[in-house]
């Protein structure tokens, strides 16, 4: 199983990698990570005439905390989000989705911007972004321009990416929030079966506010559960709330069936990960840990 | 296809010796170490990055050399199981000895560089994390147990000594 014959390219900035890009006229690949580039070229369900490595690219891989937000370069490495001191403390939900993430071989090399332009819908930094609200900024040789989270993504590989942008920062909002995530595997670091992240700002009446719901592998891109998020903000996750919130979230997915899960089972399980999330969110209000 | 391939050189230090190389840049990183260099302690498997069989380590930390393209290795530090090479058993060899840590031995190289780069990472790990943290070699014959029970030793003998026995 080797890869079909293509030009290796290396990048030493944005700007070169952009116009290579542009003189492929869409038939080039950025490499990054490599982790799912890679076995799709080794399978040859990719075959481009050539593959931009971005790996040398300096200052691509960066962690800043820019006021009320932190901006993630787009070839920061799982390993890196996982152990970074300023991301466990003001991100937590995007270290705690990073273990989620393959394993430690995968976690060396893969990265945050190749997670999202890859669009896997079961993706765990996909659905972390659509949860914690982020911005995904991308550039071509035209500029740049700023995509939330939630347009990003439009199907199953598929992203609102044109052939010649890519994605160069994400940017993601930092508030007083209690996140978790949970999630189906059928064993731990395999893709998702399904998996629902849940972020919210605690009131001091013992309510939320801004609650957001996101669910991975129901569709054909991670969603926010839109209604079930805004039935839950303004509440204290009462039980009777959290169930409708998860019959919202069944009415809002349209689960695939695929080689780990039927639709049926994905179905079943949308609603107890709904629940589940949100009651380790409940419990990590009241540890006060995050 | 016609066209000739146009080869990259591959300039890399593999277990401290340089090595230069022109290749094709589908080369992955694993044939280049079996079959351009030689080392065939590095094993293949899956070749899409699930077995973890071609793990090594590269500028120090574990990676599945079947999802590296060769020239992306160039200017970088490879290390492979045949730097534990040597007179004796490296202690972390001996460990898998004498806890009957392999069987068939196929995964062995890939479980070794894994786990010595935990050694040199030198962060304490419960018995969970450090599953956790070998789940990315596959091992069909052992149950995992006495691979965790080698590597646990291995790394408390290690913890005194900074990660470099």
């Amino acid at each position: 199983m080797k890869p079909a014959p293509f030009v290796y390219e290396r990048a030493g900035s944005v700007e070169e990698a952009l116009a290579m890009l542009q003189r492929y006229e869409g038939d080039a690949r950025l490499l990054a990570g490599g982790q799912s580039l890679v076995p799709l070229l080794n399978m040859r369900l990719l075959m481009p005439s050539a593959v931009i490595d971005v790996n040398d690219v300096p200052g691509l891989d960066e962690i800043r905390e820019e006021g009320d937000e932190v901006a993630i370069g787009a070839l920061t490495r799982y390993s890196r989000i996982e152990w970074s001191p300023t991301l466990v403390s003001r991100l937590p939900l995007l270290t705690e989705t990073v273990r989620y993430v393959g394993d430690r071989q995968v976690r060396t090399r893969g990265t945050l911007g190749g997670s999202l332009a890859h669009a896997d819908p079961t993706g765990e930094m996909p659905l972390a972004a659509i949860a914690l609200g982020a911005t995904v900024v991308v550039q071509s040789q035209a500029g740049r321009r700023a995509v939330p989270a939630e347009e990003f993504f439009l199907g199953p590989y598929y992203t609102v990416l044109e052939p010649e942008e890519m994605v160069v920062e994400v940017r993601f909002p930092v508030r007083r929030t209690v996140s978790a995530i949970a999630e189906h595997a059928r064993r731990h670091g395999d893709f998702a079966v399904i998996s629902v992240a849940a972020v919210g700002e605690p009131n001091g009446d013992g309510g939320w506010k801004s609650v957001r719901v996101a669910l991975g592998g129901v569709a054909d891109t991670p969603i926010l559960a839109v209604e079930a998020s805004a039935l839950l903000s303004g509440t204290s996750l009462e039980p009777d709330v959290v169930a409708r919130a998860g019959e919202m979230a069944l009415a809002a997915a349209d689960p695939p069936t695929d080689v780990r899960a039927s639709a049926d089972y994905r179905r079943h399980l949308i609603p107890i990960y709904v629940r589940r999330t949100l009651e380790l969110l409940q419990t990590r209000r009241s540890e006060g840990a995050r | 296809m016609t066209e000739t391939i146009e080869t990259v050189r591959v300039s890399v230090k593999v277990n401290g010796e340089e090595a230069v190389r022109d290749v094709e840049p589908r080369r992955q990183l694993v044939d280049f170490l079996r079959h351009d260099l030689g080392l065939t302690g590095t094993h293949v498997g899956c070749e899409q990055g699930v077995c973890g069989m071609c793990t090594v380590l590269f500028d120090g930390e574990p990676i599945k050399s079947c999802l590296m393209l060769a020239p992306q290795a160039d200017g970088h530090e490879i290390t492979t199981v045949e730097s534990l090479n040597g007179e004796e058993l490296h202690p972390l060899q001996r460990a898998f000895k004498e806890h009957h840590g392999l069987q068939c031995g196929y995964c062995t190289p890939a479980m070794l560089m894994t786990a010595l780069a935990l050694g040199r990472r030198g962060v304490p790990l419960d018995r969970e994390q450090l599953e956790e943290e070998l789940a990315g070699v596959l091992c069909r014959c052992t149950g995992y147990q006495k691979i965790y029970d080698a590597v646990e030793s291995y790394l408390a003998e290690t913890a005194g000594s900074g990660g470099t026995a």
